[in-house]
């Protein structure tokens, strides 16, 4: 493994693929699985394990690289940082951008350096236990996640819940995720598929954050100012370890589950270590907790996305498939028997988890001072480039103008939910869990016959819904209704 | 219907003029591809049918076999429907063409869509993938036959993990159909690998692989118990066809090659050829290859009885609907009307 990275060739192709990960993943509207697709045929003519390192690189680097604009903009560049924006944006606008990019890198360095460990020495094991899961189970984590999201933000928890279910009737239009029906779409073909995540998530975020700057009349827009550092000092990481180890852990293992990925993840770790904070009430309003458990979580499901996908054939998201399909073209067939036939494939596999984490913390430290810089583009400039990016990003993804025209209709969306205080993660969160709860329900439901008891019957199901249900029902502390919403 | 006739108003005349534009400059030099030959895949970029369509840009490329670049644009979801309705309403001037396997047949039969092979001019069928079914390792079930007999004394309780109205879903439904009263019990798994999740897992107890991914999947610890091909896979020659399970039932997959009705028949033929030349390249021999498919090509009358062959067969399929589906829509309906309305009480007393 160590004579395979020694290599100029594979360590400028770590470097390439992170770097190339971290600008798409920062800007919106630009993806990472929409890189390492575009990428696929290209290295068709490399070596396969070279090309396995790119797109590895591609993926660690992508997922990282959202934190930028979520921190800077308010504009999460990939779905897996939306949780970011919630402490990232307030902290950079009390003018601590560096502060709040230096936690994000960190904290992501640990998530992925974890995520890593675990790829290396569990990936049997865990993998194994995640088939255990059937679809009764992922339908209860799927309700837990739910439940999380009425105290998501700094939002009220009937105005959390709002935006959640308005988020879930807006992914209801299309083909039923179970049956393949076609339900609500009025007889458009082009409504078969429904309403996208990526139109949905930069319409919000991005169109709706420049429609908000815009209009608003009294010029008072928050601004990113300041030039501090980006280091963190150690002190501030020891504190934060359990929270970094929780949050690590919490990413890998949800990192694993098939189609659920890095948005649950950094969901699900910020909600407990805002349940496990002293300060809970910072949530939303700048928390370096908050930053450090989203993102660590985010780049932890990196390395668990991979665990199905090298120790089983399963990928664990959707650049779990593209990089299966990537084995097979180069010949490599993916599974258990990956590790006899082909060790050096999953070396490089694991190896370049390990370097893109570190190449990515250096590019992204070595940079945080003219990253920061970014927020200092006259809105005049930076306004209409990122429209044209998001334009692009929305029509790149299916050849679509359906798509760019979703995009603006939620930019609109986006914009008067904000002036009405309703929680945009809560919106978009719910809108990407409404299809999987309801496949795995319906699933399930299938395949007893139609009885719902097994959501009960079943151990684990029942231990999450009990957890849901508390959630729901636990007395929160008394919190000062009318603060400002920073998010 | 309604927009249908707002497409009639709007569109037509504005594609007629781009149409007759057009036409004018291609007759203009007469060529054929004159521009970019733009390949529709109905699903996203880096699954199964998309590498498939990139072995075939690249054996092209790197063969010079066509003087202009191959492009590949995913219009992915909804089971194909959504990629497959633009490539059909696509200019027919041969530089758009789709390529969607056997999916075509069994949207329109599902009822996911109203248009189907009839709606496109056949190019060419390619690669046939062979299709088994599987069980885990732990199952009792030791031959096809013995989980048929089930199957037929215990109607509806075998669970059967599909991708509903897909390929895989007809697989098994051909398999109740050869043998006696036999009856599964559908659900919704989803792709390939969801399939072994939940196989592996115990959640269900057989699904249905094609070759290719059995052949990744089977040192997970599940057994293929049959293949349903006419005679026996190559690359498994000691698994029984189901038909030597007394299983009257045959399946299998190919990507089929489709342009818009049309198409004028000489540009069909430049395709056939191009498809043709490709399959002898040696970039896809090995491709092929890898992916377990059986590296055949089919054009003309072969092409037709093919088709001809898959849409009977369907005739006697009968759906029956899944279990009653929870109305998840209307009951989050009103949890969001509820809120909406504490959010307002909330905002008042504030």
């Amino acid at each position: 493994m160590i004579d395979l990275f020694a290599t100029p060739t594979i360590l400028g192709l770590v470097l390439l693929g992170t770097t190339l990960g971290i600008t798409v993943g920062a800007i919106p509207g630009l993806t990472g699985t929409m890189l390492i697709a575009l990428s696929l045929p290209m290295t068709f003519s490399m070596e396969p394990v070279s090309g396995l390192v790119l797109l590895v690189a591609m993926y660690v680097g992508a997922v990282s690289g959202g934190l930028i604009s979520a921190t800077l903009l308010r504009m999460p560049g990939t779905p897996a940082a939306i949780m970011t924006t919630l402490d990232g944006f307030p902290m950079a606008t009390s003018g601590q951008p560096g502060r709040a990019l230096g936690l994000g890198v960190g904290a992501s360095l640990f998530g992925g350096l974890i995520s890593w460990l675990a790829l290396w020495q569990l990936s049997e094991p865990m993998a194994d236990l995640s088939t255990k899961l059937g679809p009764f189970e992922l339908f209860s984590l799927v309700i837990l996640a739910l439940a999380m999201l009425a105290g998501i933000g700094d939002s009220t928890p009937a105005s959390g819940l709002l935006a959640g279910s308005l988020g879930v009737l807006v992914a209801m239009p299309g083909m039923h995720p179970a049956s393949g029906e076609l339900r609500w779409t009025f007889g458009l073909t082009f409504m078969n598929e429904g309403f996208r995540l990526i139109p949905v998530l930069i319409g919000m975020f991005a169109i709706g954050k420049i429609l908000q700057d815009v209009t608003s009349k009294d010029g008072k827009v928050e601004e990113v100012s300041g030039n501090d550092s980006a280091w963190i000092s150690l002190p501030v990481w020891v504190s934060n370890l359990f929270n970094l180890i929780r949050s690590s852990v919490i990413g890998t293992f949800i990192g694993i589950l098939p189609g659920i990925g890095a948005n649950i993840g950094s969901l699900a770790a910020y909600m407990a270590a805002k349940r496990a904070s002293r300060n809970p009430e910072k949530f939303g309003k700048g928390s370096e907790e908050g930053i450090i458990a989203s993102e660590a979580a985010n780049n932890a499901t990196v390395g668990g996305a991979l665990i199905p996908l090298i120790s089983l054939g399963i990928p664990g998201s959707v650049i779990g498939a593209v990089l299966l399909g990537a084995l097979i073209v180069h010949g490599l067939q993916p599974g258990p028997l990956l590790f006899r036939q082909n060790p050096e494939a999953i070396y490089a596999i694991i190896g370049t988890v390990l370097i893109a984490n570190i190449m990515m913390f250096l590019i992204m430290v070595g940079c945080a001072k003219w990253i920061a810089r970014l927020s200092a583009i006259p809105k005049k400039i930076l306004f209409p480039s990122v429209t044209l990016c998001c334009i692009w990003g929305a029509y790149a993804l299916n050849g679509m103008w359906f798509d760019v025209l979703v995009m603006l209709l939620f930019g609109i969306l986006g914009w008067r939910m904000e002036k009405a205080k309703l929680p945009l993660a809560a919106f978009v969160i719910g809108f990407v869990l409404a299809p999987i709860a309801e496949e795995n329900l319906c699933a399930g439901l299938m395949a007893s016959g139609g009885s719902y008891l097994p959501l009960v019957t079943r151990p684990l199901s029942l231990c999450l819904l009990i957890c849901s249900v508390v959630l729901i029902i636990w007395k929160r502390k008394p919190k000062n209704a009318n603060t400002q919403s920073s998010f | 219907m309604e927009s249908s006739r707002l497409k009639s108003i709007l569109f037509v005349p504005l594609a007629k003029i781009i149409l007759t534009h057009f036409i004018f400059l291609s007759s203009l030099n007469g060529e054929y591809p004159s521009k970019p030959i733009t390949v529709i895949v109905p699903f996203a970029a880096g699954g199964g049918s998309d590498v498939f369509v990139r072995i075939f840009q690249n054996a092209i490329r790197k063969n010079n076999l066509c003087p202009q670049p191959i492009v590949i644009k995913n219009i992915a979801g909804a089971g194909g429907t959504i990629g497959s309705r633009t490539a059909r309403d696509a200019e027919p001037d041969g530089h758009t063409i789709l390529c969607l396997h056997d999916g075509i047949y069994t949207a329109q039969h599902y009822g996911n869509a109203d248009w189907g092979p009839a709606d496109f001019e056949p190019i060419a069928a390619t690669g046939r993938s062979g299709v088994v079914v599987a069980v885990s390792e732990n199952s009792p079930y030791k031959s096809l036959n013995e989980l048929m007999e089930d199957a037929n004394s215990r109607p509806y309780q075998l669970v059967y993990g599909t991708n509903l109205g897909a390929p895989n879903h007809y697989s098994a439904l051909f398999l109740q159909n050869g043998f006696k009263n036999s009856k599964f019990r559908f659900t919704q798994t989803g792709g390939g690998a969801k399939r072994l999740a939940q196989l592996k897992g115990g959640h269900i107890d057989v699904t249905g692989f094609s070759v290719s991914e059995y052949q990744q999947f089977k040192a997970a610890g599940i057994i293929a118990l049959a293949s349903m091909g006419v005679k026996r896979e190559a690359s498994f020659p000691s698994l029984p066809t189901a038909k030597e399970e007394d299983v009257n039932a045959t399946h299998s997959l190919m990507q089929f090659w489709w342009a818009p009705k049309d198409t004028p028949i000489e540009r069909i033929s430049y395709l056939q050829n191009l498809i043709k030349e490709a399959m002898k390249t040696d970039e896809i021999k090995t491709q092929f290859k890898n992916l377990h498919l059986e590296p055949i090509v089919q054009v003309g009358k072969d092409l037709l009885n093919t088709i001809d062959l898959r849409s009977k067969n369907l005739e006697n399929i009968y759906i029956e609907k899944p279990t009653t589906m929870p109305p998840l829509e209307w009951i989050v309906l009103i949890i969001a009307v509820t809120c909406a309305f504490f959010v307002n009480r909330e905002s008042k007393t504030v």
